[in-house]
């Protein structure tokens, strides 16, 4: 009997898991830590100041490298969080997804803004770094594939994009292409803005406006904090040339009314002398 | 000294699957409350399913109740499953996220996920976050 026990344990803990849904973790410490701050490398003529947010990351979870040239894209969010949420509020929220098998490994996005609705003051207006931007996003759906340009295919072809944990030695991942498509989220980085700005429209998304009385509007502050955030991306990456917004790639109510506002973000880029073209289908 | 030890070990799992389908049965029970007052304008449940935070967020628990009837009321089917797929308590234990699909055929009926807290021993919902 004492032999059978602890299989008798171990089946019971697995049953469990896989009834709830938890993930079983006895000691968190020993799975995440509080790595050095992250740092935006950012131009030094600076269009927006940037924060640095030290996150916690999961060292069991994979993650992938890729070279900057890879990114061409902009994909915009919002949160779908009351705006006062926090930068590391939206890590916690991250490091709770996936499975115990395949857990996300820190925030999926590369920049997080806070900023207030239109006719409110509160949050202060403030940008900060997200996931590195040489790590591949976890933002605009995990099945997800693009077109690749003559420059991502040349990089995927010397298998540039690497895959691992931390501490380990990284591998190439033959599933990031399909069908000579590459996942979204290799080619893009998301920048988020927290609030929701999507109407309230019953069982979904509760924490929406209510559209008979009122809309939820960015401001033009905030707008120009994203153009200004974009146009400095570009000139540190000039491969970035579009901007686009997550319900493009996939089915969601994300970014709400910002994508009224995408001309306007476009529009204000270029008088900070960047040049973006608005991705114009859907995937 | 044998027959101790099953009978320790059976209590022990017994106990551990009890609180852990309580918690199950919890949230369901949540997400019947919350089907209740989204869909069916149950709105005295309002503080049952949702944190004083949450209700605080969206400008009280009169305006909530208002936006809440400003969507018309759904007619009860019957044998509509709950559409809850999963929930999991966070790593850090401070608070529960729960995915379910839109029951929708618009192209906004996507997966919603929830944030769940504690609030007064009871699991309430405290917001959304997008999926990203």
């Amino acid at each position: 009997m004492k032999r059978l026990l602890p299989l008798l344990i171990l089946l019971h803990s697995t049953a469990f898991a896989e009834d709830s849904g938890f993930v079983s973790i006895p000691d968190m410490s020993q799975l995440l830590y509080e790595g050095e701050a992250l740092k935006a490398e950012l131009p030094e003529d600076d269009l927006i100041d940037v924060q640095e947010v030290s996150y916690l990351r999961n060292k069991k979870a994979s993650f992938c490298m890729r070279p900057t040239e890879m990114v061409d894209t902009i994909v915009i969010h919002h949160s779908e969080t009351p705006a006062t949420y926090t930068p590391e509020d939206i890590n916690a929220y991250h490091l709770n997804r996936g499975s115990s098998s395949d857990p996300w490994y820190m925030i999926a996005y590369s920049f997080v803004i806070n900023s207030p609705y239109e006719g409110m003051a509160l949050p202060l207006p403030k940008a900060s770094v997200g996931r590195p931007f040489e790590i591949v996003g976890a933002h605009a759906g995990s099945n997800i594939f693009v077109p690749m340009d003559a420059v991502q295919s040349k990089l995927w072809a010397a298998k540039k994009i690497l895959c691992g944990k931390e501490n380990q030695v990284p591998k190439f991942d033959s599933t990031l292409v399909k069908n000579k498509k590459i996942k979204a989220n290799v080619t893009t980085i998301g920048v988020v803005i927290n609030g929701n700005y999507a109407a309230y429209n019953g069982s979904i998304n509760p924490g929406g406006y209510d559209p008979t009385v009122e809309t939820r509007n960015p401001t033009a502050d905030t707008i120009d904090m994203v153009a200004r955030l974009s146009c400095q991306l570009q000139k540190k990456y000039p491969r970035i040339k579009s901007l686009a917004y997550h319900n493009q790639y996939h089915r969601t109510t994300c970014p709400g009314n910002f994508t009224n506002y995408m001309d306007t973000i476009q529009q204000k880029a270029k008088e900070y002398g960047c040049d973006f073209k608005l991705l114009s289908k859907r995937y | 000294m044998r027959f101790q030890i099953i009978i320790k070990t059976l209590l022990i799992c017994f106990l551990s699957v009890s609180a852990f389908a309580r918690s199950d049965k919890e949230m369901q029970e949540l997400f019947e409350k919350y089907d209740e007052v989204t869909k069916y304008h149950n709105v005295e449940l309002v503080e049952d399913v949702f944190t004083e935070n949450f209700l605080a967020q969206n400008g009280g628990k009169e305006k909530f109740i208002s936006k809440v009837k400003s969507v018309p009321k759904e007619k009860k089917k019957k044998g509509l499953g709950l559409l809850l797929n999963k929930w999991k308590k966070s790593k850090m234990g401070e608070f529960f996220s729960a995915k379910r699909d839109g029951d929708g055929e618009d192209e906004h009926s996507s997966r919603t996920e929830f944030i769940i807290k504690e609030e007064a021993g009871k699991l309430k919902i405290d917001g959304t976050i997008s999926d990203g």
